[in-house]
């Protein structure tokens, strides 16, 4: 029922499953290591009235949230359990059953689409907080208010392996449109065998395993890209089950060309595994994923440079990444100790000891401009530059209507990866699947 | 102990089950959300329960039979026909999963009909079932002959045709899925699994399916074929006849009832595969069928489930599951009747 | 008779064949579980280097929050062996009742029981949860996501079978076993335990076999009823929610896969005949 949560926390739960807490953990080859960060670490019984109760869905960032929440208490006296989910688990599900069951925790991870669809009623209103001046991304409801803190950016471009580029005598920063990507890409396919590659790309675009990859991270770049944070004009039009055929062209030529340097095997029926594989171990030059696959990288003992860059799909230069907060925290608006939850997400937001838990400690970008850590994972760095210069879109591709990669547009993309359909055939497939996804799904 | 006493404890139970409901649910309707209001109903019912047994009275052989009779009921009225007569209701109405606001008729029924993916769902069900059945019980029948001839070993065989009917189709079908991407592909070097072709999907699933089901149906004709008394297969033998006649003349026609059992037990369980299906290839790759995408392989059974469970519609899956039941249903009164028709003959 | 021997001699050759084939994916995952998962994705089907690894895997998987597997050992257990012993319980008992008491009421019972035999799971799967839902929320009793609900809703699906097997089994008893016990004064419910539930013992073998396979194996139930997340888990639901976050790790979840067949393996290598038997007999009833 939620898959689009799960796929917008995919983000987070990709990591999840390879390997827990990024920045800091090493050889990532351990698969077990969730063990420490349990599920539901906490048994609600015991906790006690006065206790803010947390409930956290990146359960990577259980164990640094859980020391900081200790730290805190040592220094106000206030306890804060921190309740983690697992990856993968129907959070908004668990937090309507906390609901029926009048036991919601006090604050509350949610993503975009979730507000819109479950939890509008829930949450406290966060204006006037002092963090909320030090970011672009806070959540502001319909209303205009705010309701969530952000604790963690993520980026989606196209992520390339630099030393691969350098020898190829490519420049990453010029890659700001499609032609200068057909030049590097011919440039790097016809030099295959000196620089180890065994094809430039790695795609993945088997709609049952990869839907959430096509179908939102890769269909961001039509619906976000070059487009200011404030211009809802392409989702606008897709949320109505219209599509801007014009873009929706060039964004096929865009994918086509990605496909036609791709590993074809890989391309049409291999996993988010075999993908990140393929360019984890030097075999491609770029992988269409974000940065939530840095803690993956020490598990291929991948060490060579890498980032981050746009998504460039058309002819014009757009020379940014598609960067937001994927979730936020909010507050429920019954609880009794607002103030107190107000002064820990604000400690969390403001003091060092906060920001190192989750810059240092959980190794994410922070959305703070205050915030001077920098992330030690190699493509979290790489998004910094282009946070600072303001070159991000908006993550408009989470307020989709909720399932539509999976049940409708994953799988043209499927389709035009396996050639079934050309560029015309996509075109008007898209636009023929989001209009009939649209009114099936109104009328329901 | 006497009979009074007796009594009196009896009532007293009765009456203590009867407040303790009462205040229970007294709780429940005045919105109350304390935690003990539903242990409190549970204990209620079961004091009532054990009041109405210790009661001593001449009627005591009818309590027994209610008491009896009221765990298995009450469960199955409460899992199976509540649900079922529900179902029906909500497939004419646009339920949500929660509640429905407005009756639609047979509007459910009409927009599905018209769905692309219902209709090749349907059509890709109805392939597979027959192709299945038949692969099955072929398979099956062969198996038999096998493990009822005279070759060393045979119970051995058996046991090792049956085993794969005993793991359930999940884990199966994970395992399978790796043989199809990664065993397959390597030992057919540099070949694209079968799995992203819409039609060796569909082939997949069905050498999967006959496989695991195949050592089932061998064993029941193998208590078909052992069912065969064995002096008429000795006159045969006399008589000359060669194995391959007695076969197709005695062992065959004295079995006939065997094959409608396996052959209706196929037909309805290729009908419902769902766990083999899920797991293997979960509806991929995709086909276009009249210029829209539809999953290739979504037999009725994951194509109900997607519908309701990934798609939220609600009323359209119950919808097809209410369809689903009236096919099986019309399959299994065909068996029915059939079976009958045999018992007259004989 | 020499025509015979190659006869037998070729199915002989057929046998062992078609063995090999049916138990070679059993092979693979024994073998593949056995390698790393660098291993399984260059050579699945040569032999391990190190059979060692096998523990590593298995460990791992053990050990994974994921997948838990003691709990999920014991979740299953705990679910299979409580639905089966009230199911037998309550099924021989309904079946009693409905076989000795010849009224249009029992006989109207009766058939509602066997025609539910025809209905799929699919058909009442979403009304259920709706209607567990509520029973959640309106009485406070939690069905979801719990044992008692579960192990309730096995009771319901697997009745009708269980009765429609016993009744036909309990109507060969002679009533005059039981006339002899009313005449000495025993109670209706003590005739019922101490003189016929024994008796019912070989078709109750049946019962938890085909019930007991079922509810072992059964993934859609208990996947909705419990959640593919939840705190309870079975062992196909715990298989199935691990394979669906450990993206295609196949090393492990080769293993997670062995780690949950071998339970009912042991069991079948223990009490084959009477599984096949039961089996069979169930089919054929």
């Amino acid at each position: 029922m939620k898959k689009k949560v799960l796929a917008a926390l995919l983000a987070g739960a990709m990591t999840v499953t390879l390997g827990a807490c990024g920045g800091n953990t090493g050889s990532g080859n351990d698969t077990s290591k969730a063990d420490d960060n349990t599920q539901g670490t906490t048994d609600t019984a015991d906790v006690s009235k006065d206790a803010i109760r947390f409930m956290n869905t990146k359960i990577e960032i259980d164990g640094a949230l859980k020391e900081f929440a200790k730290q805190y208490q040592e220094e106000t006296g206030q306890e804060v359990v921190i309740e983690s989910l697992g990856g993968g688990v129907d959070v908004n599900g668990q937090l309507k059953n906390y609901y029926a069951a009048g036991n919601m925790p006090d604050i509350f991870a949610f993503a975009a689409d979730s507000y819109k669809s479950s939890f509008k009623d829930w949450l406290e209103p966060l204006d006037g907080e002092s963090w909320i001046d030090d970011t672009d991304y806070a959540f502001k409801g319909e209303d205009g208010k705010v309701y969530g803190m952000p604790f963690a950016l993520e980026g989606i471009g196209l992520a390339y392996n630099k030393d691969i580029l350098d020898k190829a005598g490519v420049d990453p920063s010029a890659l700001t449109n499609i032609n200068a990507y057909k030049e590097a890409f011919e440039k790097i396919d016809s030099m295959k065998d000196e620089l180890g590659i065994t094809s430039v790309c790695a795609v993945a675009a088997e709609s049952g395993q990869m839907y959430w990859s096509t179908g939102n991270h890769m269909m961001a770049a039509y619906i976000s890209q070059g487009k200011d944070r404030t211009d809802k004009d392409i989702i606008d039009k897709l949320n109505k089950g219209e599509i801007d055929k014009d873009r929706m062209g060039q964004f096929g030529d865009w994918l086509q060309l990605l496909f036609d340097y791709s590993d074809q095997n890989v391309l049409i029926s291999g996993t988010y595994d075999d993908q990140l594989a393929l360019w984890a171990t030097g075999k491609a030059a770029f992988i269409t994923q974000g940065n939530w696959i840095d803690p993956s990288l020490p598990t291929y003992e991948a060490e060579f440079a890498c980032g981050l860059a746009p998504a460039a799909f058309m002819e014009e230069d757009t020379d940014g990444i598609i960067v937001d907060a994927p979730a936020v925290w909010g507050i429920y608006n019954e609880s009794d100790k607002i103030d107190a939850c107000k002064e820990f997400l604000k400690a969390l937001a403001e003091s060092e000891e906060g920001q190192r838990a989750l810059v240092e400690d959980c190794g994410m970008v922070s959305p703070y401009k205050s915030c001077t850590l920098e992330p030690s994972t190699p493509l979290a760095k790489s998004m910094l530059p282009y946070i600072k210069d303001g070159k991000t879109y908006a993550w408009d591709w989470l307020t989709q209507p909720e399932g539509i990669a999976q049940n409708a547009t994953g799988a043209v993309f499927e389709l035009y990866a396996k050639g079934q359909l050309d560029k015309q055939g996509f075109v008007d497939t898209m636009e023929s699947v989001i209009k009939d996804y649209v009114a099936s799904n109104g009328s329901n | 102990m006497n009979v009074q006493l007796k009594k009196t404890i009896s009532i007293a139970a009765m009456a203590a089950g009867i407040i303790g409901m009462a205040a229970a649910l007294y709780m429940d309707f005045s919105g109350s959300a304390s935690t003990i209001r539903g242990p409190l109903l549970i204990a209620g019912a079961l004091l009532v329960i054990a009041g109405v047994y210790l009661l001593p009275t001449r009627k005591h052989r009818s309590i027994i039979n209610v008491l009896f009779l009221f765990p298995l009921i009450f469960a199955f009225a409460v899992t199976v026909l509540i649900p079922f007569a529900c179902g029906i209701f909500y497939s004419m109405t646009d339920w949500n999963g929660i509640k429905f606001e407005k009756f639609v008729g047979l509007g459910n029924y009409i927009s599905m009909f018209k769905s692309n993916d219902y209709i090749y769902s349907f059509v890709v069900t109805f392939i597979f079932t027959v192709i299945n059945m038949l692969a099955v019980n072929l398979v099956a029948f062969g198996l038999a002959l096998l493990c009822t001839s005279k070759v060393k070993g045979r119970n051995f065989y058996r046991a090792a045709y049956f085993i794969p009917n005993l793991i359930g189709g999940i884990v199966l079908g994970y395992v399978w899925q790796f043989i199809f991407n990664k065993v397959m592909t390597t030992v057919i070097e540099g070949s694209t699994s079968m799995l992203t072709d819409p039609n060796l999907a569909i082939a997949a699933i069905l050498i999967v399916s006959t496989w695991q089901y195949a050592g089932y149906i061998m064993m029941i004709y193998v208590t078909g074929l052992q069912s065969v008394p064995k002096d008429i297969l000795e006159a045969s033998n006399v008589d000359g006849a060669n194995q391959i006649t007695t076969l197709l003349k005695i062992k065959v026609p004295m079995i006939a009832n065997t094959f409608t059992v396996c052959i209706f037990l196929t037909l309805v369980n290729s009908f419902k595969q769902f766990d083999l299906n899920l797991a293997i290839t979960n509806g991929a790759p995709s086909r276009i069928l009249a210029g829209k995408p539809v999953q290739a392989t979504e037999f009725l059974a994951l194509n109900i489930y997607n519908t309701a469970i990934s798609k939220n519609q609600y009323a359209l899956g119950q919808t097809k599951a209410v369809v689903f039941f009236i096919i099986l249903a019309i399959v299994s009164l065909t068996q029915v009747s059939i079976s009958k028709k045999k018992e007259v003959e004989m | 008779m020499k025509a015979q021997k190659i006869r037998t001699g070729i199915a002989e050759i057929i046998g062992v064949i078609l063995t090999i084939i049916i138990l070679a994916p059993f092979l693979l995952v024994v073998v593949n579980s056995a390698k790393s998962s660098a291993d399984i994705i260059t050579s699945p089907i040569s032999l391990p280097e190190h059979w060692g690894q096998i523990f590593t895997n298995l460990s791992n998987v053990i050990h994974n929050q994921n997948f838990n597997y003691w709990n999920s050992f014991f979740s299953s257990l705990l679910i299979t062996a409580v639905s089966l012993l009230l199911l037998t319980v309550f099924s021989s008992m309904a079946a009693w009742v409905l076989v000795r008491n010849k009224t249009k009421w029992s006989s109207f019972i009766f058939m509602l029981f066997v025609s539910a035999m025809v209905i799929p799971f699919q058909v009442v799967m979403l009304p259920l949860l709706s209607t567990f839902r509520e029973t959640s929320n309106f009485f406070g009793i939690q069905m979801l996501q719990s044992y008692k609900g579960i192990i309730f809703a096995y009771l319901g699906f697997g009745g009708s079978m269980s009765v429609f097997i016993l009744h036909g089994f309990v109507k060969g008893i002679p009533y005059e076993l039981e006339e002899a016990a009313w005449i000495d004064g025993c109670s209706p419910e003590g005739t019922f335990f101490r003189i016929i539930f024994p008796l019912l013992k070989p078709v109750q073998v049946t019962v938890l076999i085909l019930n007991g396979i079922w509810i072992w194996n059964d993934y859609l139930l208990p996947s909705l009823m419990l959640g593919l997340n939840g705190k309870i888990k079975t062992l196909p639901v715990a298989v199935s929610s691990f394979v669906g976050s450990y993206v295609k790790q196949w090393d492990l979840i080769l293993s997670a896969a062995l780690l949950a067949m071998i339970p009912i393996i042991i069991l079948f290598l223990f009490a084959q005949k009477q599984i096949i038997q039961g089996m069979v007999d169930g089919a054929i009833k």
